[in-house]
């Protein structure tokens, strides 16, 4: 599904994003990306998305090579991916539902499917009151559940949430975290990367520790500070 | 592509002409300002061309004959003459009909010609030939034939001809294409704000997996339109102000009595020629503009 071969990503200035990273995360799985800040969980994030390219080593995506793959392929591996941000990233001029099914519209898909799916979108994230609203008049934690259901829409086998709650509180993150697990039930693999503590440590899941660009921890069922 | 996404994309590009209206309507007066430009050139080059044509229409060559030439050597240089390919074509006129001629052409004064015959003119071919260019060389060859006296043809004016047709050319393709540059880059710099101001949004499609083209288009169909509308209130103007000129400048030449040296032309079929050359540079200028500009924002 997911894997890192030996992988290490230098950036241009020769700042090092990721040292000789290896793991693999299998399908359904849902798991926390940890670390203090600039231990490069984004990087790592950046990698599957082919936002960044490997400097060394090989990534493996649902069966794309990331290290080794041809530009006109990149539309084709985001397809299967969702993907989440901290500042949600909306389209302020468009409704909540345009939002969404604009997801859909540009990757071609049948009208019928699009009035079928978004709507469903909305349901699973509990925003379906809020279709014909605009971003604007919505809290942080609508906002990020609209980003959601635009990342779900297209029905991705990976979700990617790059400190989904870093803009919420605690109380609104808590839902944010359970969306995401509601939407792991579903099937979905999930990579939330995040600086929740409490949050961590209470679900209970699997958890991969970055510290200076390498992979300390990767423990199952884990907690923010693991120790072993 | 699928009819819904050109629909989805056309209607894009219109809204965000629109919602740009200023830098819109900015760039469409750019163009306009370009091809007007390039519309006084091309007028001149027109002009030029034309009475440039009517002038080497009335270049002929004279060729004179000898008083005391013999029917045979006449003869041999007219089959000569007529065998010519370079020939559009000629007069063979005897001594009479020069005679005539120059009565006619002296109106009152042939007075003058009281007490002369036609035996004391020459013998002549009036030829015409398809390209003036080749006056020289032609007057060269005939003049080794026997029985000419003299060649003449205005040698000055033909070798000035050909020099300003073909500078003229070479002017009006590099106004074009300066122009070309300096529109392009205006209309990449229109369409650079716009894809500025929508980077959230190309951003979000890359990432939802939209390809390149699919996020091209809307921005190329926006310069389209930017160099349609240019282009065309482009044409609406130059054909205006062509007339103006056309009816004023006839009207003083004719006042003047200098109609047949200094003649616009009136453009007549040739407008609507003139409205599809500046569609089609207008429609390619704002497509490569786009191009242009939304390259750099697609490396996401
Ligand atoms: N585009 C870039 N060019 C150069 N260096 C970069 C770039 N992006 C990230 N880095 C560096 O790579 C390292 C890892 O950055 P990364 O963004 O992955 O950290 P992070 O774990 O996401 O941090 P945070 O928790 O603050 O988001 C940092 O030292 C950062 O400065
Ligand atoms: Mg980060």
């Amino acid at each position: 599904m997911i894997e890192f071969n030996e992988v290490t990503k230098r950036y241009s200035n020769g700042t090092i994003g990721l040292q000789d990273a290896t793991f693999r995360i299998e399908k359904g799985e849902f798991v926390f990306i940890i670390g203090p800040s600039g231990s490069g969980k984004s990087t790592l994030l950046k990698l599957i998305l082919h936002e960044e390219v490997p400097t060394e080593g090989e990534v493996y995506v649902n069966g794309f090579g990331i290290h080794d793959m041809d530009r006109s392929e990149i539309p084709y591996l985001r397809r299967g991916l969702g993907v989440v941000f901290q500042d949600f990233r909306l389209l302020p001029n468009k409704s909540v539902y345009d939002n969404v099914s604009f997801a859909m519209q540009i990757v071609e898909a049948q009208p019928r499917d699009i009035r079928r799916q978004v709507p469903i979108a909305l349901a699973l994230v509990g925003l379906s009151k809020k279709a014909r609203v605009y971003p604007h008049q919505l809290s942080g934690g609508e906002q990020q559940r609209v980003a959601l259901a635009r990342a779900i829409v297209n029905n991705p086998s990976v979700l990617v949430a790059d400190e989904p709650t870093g803009n919420l509180d605690p109380a609104t993150s808590w839902e944010i975290m359970k969306l995401l697990d509601d939407i792991n039930q579903r099937g979905t693999t999930v990579l939330v990367a995040t600086h929740e503590k409490s949050i961590v440590d209470d679900m209970k899941k699997r958890v991969l520790c970055l510290e200076y660009g390498h992979i300390s921890h990767d423990v199952q069922k884990g907690n923010y500070t693991n120790e072993d | 592509m699928k009819i819904r996404t050109i629909k989805y994309m056309i209607s894009e590009g219109f809204t965000n002409t629109y919602k740009n209206l200023l830098m819109s309507l900015a760039s469409v007066s750019m163009v306009i300002a370009s091809l007007l430009i390039f519309g006084i050139f091309l007028m001149i080059t027109i002009n030029l061309i034309f009475n440039l044509n009517q002038i080497q229409k009335d270049v002929e060559i004279d060729v004179f004959l000898k008083r005391d030439v013999a029917i045979m050597e006449a003869d041999a240089i007219e089959l000569k003459i007529k065998n010519d390919e370079r020939v559009l074509r000629y007069e063979r006129l005897s001594k009479e009909q020069t005679f005539y001629e120059l009565v006619a052409m002296l109106e009152e004064d042939s007075r003058l010609l009281e007490g002369l015959t036609p035996d004391f003119l020459y013998e002549q071919f009036r030829i015409h030939l398809k390209d003036p260019a080749d006056s020289e060389v032609f007057s060269n060859e005939l003049s080794t034939m026997a029985g000419i006296d003299d060649i003449v043809f205005p040698q000055e004016l033909v070798n000035k001809m050909s020099l300003i047709l073909r500078w003229t050319n070479v002017g009006t393709v590099v106004v074009l294409v300066v122009l070309l540059i300096i529109s392009v880059s205006i209309i990449a710099n229109t369409i650079k704000l716009t894809v500025y101001a929508r980077r959230k949004e190309i951003g979000i499609m890359k990432y939802v997996g939209a390809n390149d083209w699919f996020i091209r288009w809307p921005f190329i169909i926006e310069g389209m339109i930017i160099g349609l509308f240019g282009a065309v209130s482009s044409f609406v103007i130059t054909s205006y102000l062509y007339n103006e000129v056309e009816a004023y400048v006839n009207q003083e030449a004719a006042a003047y009595g200098i109609s047949n040296v200094l003649r616009i032309v009136p453009l007549g079929t040739m407008y609507a020629q003139i409205l599809f050359v500046y569609v089609i540079i207008g429609l390619v200028m704002g497509a490569v503009g786009s191009i242009i500009s939304v390259r750099k924002h697609l490396n996401v």
